[in-house]
């Protein structure tokens, strides 16, 4: 075997000597991945000794920096990378059990073609004859490809972006179920009007004294979860300054409302009134509010919003008093059918508070977000019903599982001829596609990935194989380079002509002036990036008015419902125990999905701990058990999101409920669902189920 | 070889509290270095879960001022461990190097003494062959250097002594003592709130020892005279202003 | 023991035969010749009924398929079997040792108690007392073994010269419990044998075939001399009192398994005293069922074992039992005036909490029902009332060692880690198990070795004269030795 075979030689090759054990090489030949039998270890590798590959976790697109353990050609341990900018060494739980996506036992091997979609076998299939389907359905009618593609890695967008202009096909929609809890088309939208650029804002908690939140879960998924933590981290500390104040406006305390100062639940769908009446208050504190005077009635907003205006007061005499006050417009109070104004609200106060660009301010990322909005899917959903797209790829998502039955995905797939999964699992979207065309896991490929919702400066994350791939999958840039519509040999050619922008630029992390030598360095470094923190400072349009927002009152007997997404991300980390036997921080319960109940609704209804109850909206209903939570609003109820995979392996399969069922197709404005206008009853089934959880029931609460 | 400076580290950590979002990703980043095996639905609720570290959530207060409190409880490395005298064949030891309490799990017949005698629940035991229960290939990440419990053995955390075992190596071989902050475990490490601060508290200039001697440091149970090396520093934002 | 005198005359004079009728009823004077009582006891011996038969098949079966077979199970597959969990790490395993354990005292309590305080009433049941400390270690001493996750390394505890270099650790309860549990079952073993030396040498004497071999080595050569009875009172003294000590000292240990931790609601100072009474209680409750089951079922018992036995036994239930709500109270007040959070909680949970039953049972099972029946002579003599009251009394102080153990572990200092047990099948079948492996040793034991011993009987017999002061009979004893 020669040194240097090139990587689709060697993607060929992989197939047969699977048995040789294999480490990556790394050097500035590292583009070539070669297999070598394990007596000719790679110099750098010495026996008993760990080997650091970093890299880039990919669980969610925040793409924080990782520094892979591995040892004698095994991944063992995600450690954060101590020099990237986004998350400073430190991960999530999501990043920590990256291992057990690798090395899950469900993973499919190999490509396969399924006789009947929904049937779980799949008819193995040699790459050749896949990468044959792949061409063909390349080489049709360019309009009829659809591409649907996650909010992760960038550079496979990046090259679906020029894959589908060169085949004249459409533009790639890109979604995930974790931008849809984050509402971030309303965010960008909303940035776009108050600042003129569709960007995502960065947020300095760090140097912020006072935050007030609105349904921002910045510690657990929104935007960039540990690159906020480590910003609330700053934000706590009292080294030399003061105590970072935090308020939350929320109608359920979670993670972040849990650690916040003050919490105020308020009705969802309220927090825009909210921000209003604190900026009429704060005008009156001599702030320069862009609101007619008289325009804001700030006791119908705080009676809407169940506060009281002494409690408001205060609230604004503390913001009015604060330095660096800081306002976050959170997926929980975007998602509505009035959540841009809100999001332009909170964004005003932003603006008021004199936060353009300043250290504890708001700043914009550099360059624009690629995700889509809800409404981009459901007009491909349009177009797959309409029988005008004969190829759907789908890549990195898990349509099937995460968008709300009510848009009609499924029943809209059955119009599409060919369906072509990458997946890496045996999620629901690959149970309904023809062909599954595995691509590596994460841990096992190239790639990049640019941070941009959670880094004070422009980031290319790199992401390298830290293992040799342990099934016979390929990379998906490679499948759909194999067309030979691009002009670039496989995926790593790829991604050096698009990182060949960065040479020669001064004060980044890897300086070098040609490709080879930065490319080196980019990997070893775990990406590129400026040395100084940087982002563009946003400028205000100047008419902008801030308008009213109403939030409605739910009807009696029916209950808001808050849909929120825990450690398990998207979904996706359902099939690993690790993620699944991970406490849920509020409730400690494991394994399982449950419904949270105020204990004075519970009371009211009849309802118990442990209590298998179903839960009905206008679009759907599902079954989950009650968890009496003392520390949400008594009209609303709470779900998480993850659970109820009927696919996705042997660790999510048959657990819990998917409340996606229950969230409707309605969109706001901005073309984000709007999940958090759900009503929802709750009808007792008689049946009960413990939950599995951590704390005492008899201890926490006095309940035996 | 030049006579080496003989280094006795007094390993401690200190614990924000103010700081703590209660994540629990300290519990995943455990788990995923320790080779902690996870024990499924039914058997996590039966308290059969084998934590070496675990988040208390507790409430105070009422609707709608319930504010939820967390606290991230491990093994406290006792200075005058309950969990030791009571084991009688030497399975839980206090060790004169590394100054923790060490769990030897060859020597563990399973009385599971140690435990009952733990006041912060902090030991886990293995009900059964949990580890050999991981389907292939997802054995191959479990971490060489953490030896993978059979079952009837008792175990708890260990401040990731191979970390510190293997930080002391390299400072040796380097020929300089350890610096501070070169040993961190896996919580610590992991911790996005940078809550866990671990460190020798022998070097009053270590970042720990300065944590340590904070005004809001308690220590869990104090009466029971343990002297456990873990400092809890009290949040809720009592201090300061 | 040669001095062969008159049994009471039968030539007494007319008002004094009715109190000499009374007499008789109890068996000192209802002396019988001495063959006539080791024909019985031979007899007792030899009859088995097919329901006897049928008997020991079905625990043999019991023993077999609860014990040895579910041990296996979870020995192979791992403790996680049985109920126990965080933080409740020993559950009904351990309380069924206490339990066991509990019950060996009382034999010797009976046995050693009364005979260095000379209670005549002992003589005819101090083997079946002793006897019952043996088996109850025995299948008491099994559980420090079921209990370990790792039981075929058991020997780990056991100090001896090793490959490992070790020494047990023995600032450890357990350790301690170890030696002076092997200590009690070595004494308690040699101290049933003594005394049992002549009834074998009987048995060897009136066996032929493998009964005669096997009494004949046990019987070490007894022919009954004068020198050998001396030196059999003797060492029988001695160990009378040696044991007494050794016996104080296992339960006390047992209760330092709790006691020295620091466990709320264990670090009592009066664990060892409390220990040992509902040991005492518990074990003296378990004679008098004994009593009432061989009365009912071995041939001739009736005559040896009489309601006046159950008496003076029952008047000693009836004290410890009272006893024993002292040590209860005492333990309660002290530590609910302590006032420490978790002793309070634990206090309250344990009267309040889901398992609150099995603590009023054990109140009622210990201290209501002795205090309401035992007052009555009538129902003291009365032999299913007996056996009835006493199954009760062990069924609280079951309960009672359930309550410390497995309901005080499950509150401890942090009500986030809380946890209920409940025990499962495994362990339910072990300790079942472990009731059938006591009742089948005893069974067996009943037709190999001489239940009473005959010569402490003679013996009292023979000191038992009725003495006539004028018109009255007047029962005198006369001192031995």
């Amino acid at each position: 075997m020669s040194d240097t075979i090139s990587r689709r030689n060697f993607l060929k090759l992989s197939g047969l000597s699977a048995a040789a054990a294999v480490l990556t090489g790394c050097g500035p030949a590292a583009r070539y991945v070669t297999r070598r039998p394990y007596y000719e270890m790679p110099e750098y590798a010495v026996l008993g000794e760990s080997t650091y590959f970093a890299t880039t976790c990919i669980e969610c697109p925040a793409g924080c920096g990782l520094i892979m353990r591995t040892f004698e050609g095994r991944a063992i341990k995600a450690e954060g990378n101590p020099a990237h900018p986004v998350n400073h060494g430190k991960l999530c739980s999501r990043g920590l059990t990256g291992v057990q996506g690798l090395y899950n036992p469900d993973r499919i091997q190999r490509p396969g073609k399924r006789a009947r979609r929904g049937n779980p076998t799949l008819e193995p299939l040699d790459w050749d004859t896949a990468l044959g389907v792949v061409r063909e359905a390349l080489n049709g009618a360019g309009a009829g490809v659809a591409f649907y593609l996650g909010l992760a890695p960038d550079h496979l967008y990046d090259l679906v972006l020029e894959l589908t202009q060169a085949i004249g096909a459409p533009p790639p929609v890109r979604f995930g179920a974790l931008g849809m809890f984050e509402a971030r088309a309303t965010l960008v939208e909303a940035v776009r009007q108050v600042f003129g650029e569709a960007r995502f804002p960065y947020f300095d908690l760090a140097g912020a004294d006072v935050v007030v939140s609105f349904g921002a879960n910045f510690l657990e998924t929104w935007l960039s979860p540990v690159a906020y933590t480590r910003g609330f981290s700053q934000f706590r500390r009292t080294d030399g300054k003061k105590r970072g104040y935090l308020i939350s406006f929320e109608a359920r305390r979670s993670l972040t409302s849990g650690v916040a100062d003050e919490w105020l639940p308020v009705p969802p769908g309220t927090e825009g009134q909210v921000a209003l009446a604190l900026g009429s208050l704060l005008q009156s504190r001599g702030w320069k509010v862009p609101l007619g005077a008289g325009q804001v009635d700030v006791e119908a907003s705080a009676a809407a919003a169940g506060i009281s205006m002494e409690r408001l007061e205060q609230l604004a005499d503390r913001i009015a008093r604060a330095e660096h006050p800081l306002f976050l417009p959170g997926g929980q109070a975007l998602a509505h059918a009035g959540g841009l104004v809100a999001a332009r609200n909170i964004l005003l106060l932003n603006l008021a508070a004199g936060n353009m660009g300043r250290p504890g301010g708001i700043f914009l990322s550099p360059s624009r977000p690629d995700s889509g909005s809800l409404r981009d899917v459901q007009a491909l959903i349009e177009q797959m019903r309409a029988g005008k797209v004969e190829t759907l790829f789908i890549h990195g998502a898990n349509p099937v599982f995460e968008l709300p039955p009510a848009l009609g995905f499924t029943e809209a797939l059955a119009n599409v001829p060919r369906v072509i999964s990458f997946a890496s699992f045996p999620d629901e979207t690959a149970l309904q596609s023809d062909y599954v065309l595995p691509d590596h896991t994460p841990l096992e490929s190239w790639g990049y990935q640019r941070t941009l919702a959670g880094s004070d400066r422009m980031i290319f994350s790199s992401l390298q194989p830290v293992v040799v791939p342990l099934y016979d999958t390929r990379a998906t840039a490679d499948v759909l380079l194999s067309a030979g519509k691009l002009p670039y040999n496989d995926e790593v050619t790829f991604l050096q002509s698009k990182l060949a922008t960065l040479l020669n630029e001064p004060g980044v992390t890897v300086e070098a002036t040609e490709i080879a030598t930065f490319w080196a360095r980019y990997l070893q470094a775990g990406g590129w990036w400026t040395q100084q923190a940087g982002l563009t400072t946003p400028t205000n349009q100047p008419d902008l008015q801030v308008e009213m927002a109403q939030g409605a009152a739910a009807p009696e007997g029916q209950f808001r419902l808050i849909t929120y997404p825990t450690h398990l991300g998207d979904g996706s980390g359902a099939n690993r125990p690790w993620l699944q036997e991970t406490p849920s921080p509020s409730t400690t319960v494991m394994w399982n999905t449950w419904v949270e109940v105020h204990p004075q609704l519970a009371e009211k209804l009849g309802l118990k701990d442990d209590d298998v109850v179903r839960v009905t909206s206008p679009s759907g209903s599902i079954e989950a058990v009650v968890y009496l939570f003392p520390a949400i609003r008594p009209d609303t109820v709470a779900i998480p999101f993850g659970q109820g995979h009927t696919a996705l392996g042997r660790w999510a399969e048959g657990r819990g409920a998917n409340p996606a069922v229950l969230l409707g197709a309605q969109l706001n404005e901005a073309g984000d669902l709007a999940y958090g206008d759900v009503l929802v009853t709750l009808s007792p089934t008689g049946r009960r189920r413990p939950l599995s959880r951590l704390e005492s029931r008899a201890g926490v609460y006095g309940e035996h | 070889m030049a006579e080496q400076q003989e280094t006795r580290e007094r390993w401690g950590m200190v614990v924000d509290l103010d700081l703590c979002t209660g994540c629990n990703a300290c519990v995943t980043a455990c788990a995923m270095e320790n080779n902690i095996p996870w024990v499924g639905e039914e058997e996590a609720g039966y308290g059969r879960n084998m934590f070496w570290i675990r988040v208390q959530r507790t409430w105070e207060g009422e609707y709608p001022e319930v504010s939820p409190a967390y606290q991230p409880v491990m093994c406290q490395q006792c200075g005058r461990a309950p969990c030791e005298p009571v084991c009688p064949v030497f399975a839980t030891v206090h060790s004169e190097e590394e100054q923790i309490n060490l769990q030897v799990y060859n020597r563990c017949i399973g009385t599971r003494y140690c435990a009952n005698n733990c006041p912060y629940t902090a030991r886990s035991f293995n009900w059964y062959d949990y580890t050999y229960q991981i389907p292939a290939p997802m054995n191959y990440y479990l971490n060489p250097n953490v030896t993978v419990r059979r079952r009837g053995v008792m175990e708890k955390c260990t401040f990731c002594v191979q970390r510190i075992r293997a930080g002391q190596e390299q400072a040796k071989a380097a020929g300089r003592t350890l610096q501070d902050g070169e040993v961190i475990p896996a919580c610590a490490q992991a911790c996005p709130a940078d809550a866990i601060i671990f460190g020798d508290l022998s070097d009053p200039e270590s970042r720990v020892s300065k944590a340590a001697r904070s005004q809001r440091g308690t220590t869990l149970l104090e009466e029971l005279g343990t002297q456990p090396k873990v400092t809890y520093l009290k949040g809720g934002g009592y201090y300061g202003g | 023991m040669a001095v062969e005198t008159q049994p009471v005359s039968p030539a007494l004079n007319q008002p004094a035969r009715e109190e000499e009728e009374a007499l008789r009823e109890q068996l000192m004077f209802d002396p019988r010749p001495r063959e006539e009582l080791n024909r019985m006891v031979m007899e007792s011996m030899y009859s088995t009924s097919p329901r006897y038969w049928v008997a020991v098949g079905v625990l043999t079966a019991l023993v077999l398929v609860c014990l040895v077979g579910m041990w296996g199970y979870m020995i192979f597959t791992g403790i996680g079997i049985a109920g126990i969990r965080k933080p409740i790490y020993w559950g009904v395993f351990i309380v069924t040792f206490v339990f066991w354990i509990g019950i060996s005292h009382a034999g010797t309590f009976v046995s050693a108690i009364l005979r260095v305080f000379k209670a005549e009433f002992r003589r005819p049941f101090t083997r079946a007392a002793e006897l019952m400390t043996t088996f109850g270690l025995a299948a008491g001493a099994l559980y420090p073994l079921i209990h370990l996750g790792r039981v075929w390394v058991f020997y780990w505890m056991i100090p001896y010269p090793n490959a490992r270099w070790l020494w047990p650790n023995f600032r450890s309860p357990l350790v301690w419990d170890f030696l002076a549990i092997t200590t009690y079952l070595l004494s308690s073993t040699i101290y049933l044998y003594l005394p049992l030396l002549p009834d074998l040498a009987m048995a060897r004497d009136r066996t032929q075939g493998w009964r005669h071999a096997v009494y004949k080595a046990l019987a070490l050569g007894w022919r009954g001399t004068e020198a050998e009875w001396f030196r059999l009172r003797k060492a029988i003294n001695i160990f009378a009192f040696a044991i007494i000590p050794v016996m104080f000292s296992v339960h006390t240990i047992v209760s330092w398994d709790f006691a020295v931790g620091q466990v709320g609601g264990w670090n009592s100072t009066i664990f060892g005293p409390y220990f040992i009474i509902g040991a005492i209680l518990s074990g003296v409750s378990a004679v008098i069922t004994i009593l009432v089951i061989l009365r009912a079922t071995l041939k001739h018992m009736d005559y040896f074992i009489r309601p006046e036995h159950l008496d003076a036994l029952g008047k000693l239930v009836l004290v410890f039992s009272m006893a024993w709500a002292y040590f209860f109270f005492n333990d309660y007040l002290v530590s609910w005036y302590g006032g420490y959070e978790v002793t309070r909680r634990i206090l309250t949970l344990h009267a309040t909490g889901p398992t609150a039953w099995v603590w009023y049972c054990m109140l009622f099972f210990n201290v209501v029902i002795p205090w309401l029946t035992l007052w009555s002579r009538k129902i003291r003599r009365t032999p299913w009332a007996m056996f009835i009251i006493t199954v009760l009394i062990n069924v609280g102080m079951y309960f009672e060692r359930y309550t410390i153990i497995p309901m005080t572990l499950g509150h401890q200092r942090f009500p986030f880690d809380w946890g209920e047990y409940s025990p499962r099948l495994p362990e339910i079948s072990i300790a079942f198990g472990t009731l059938c492996l006591f009742i089948l040793l005893y069974l067996l034991a009943s037709r190999l070795i001489p239940l009473v011993p005959v010569w402490e009987v003679r013996e009292g017999q023979e000191a038992h004269k009725v003495v006539k002061v004028g018109k009255t009979v007047v029962p005198s004893v006369s001192e031995l030795e």
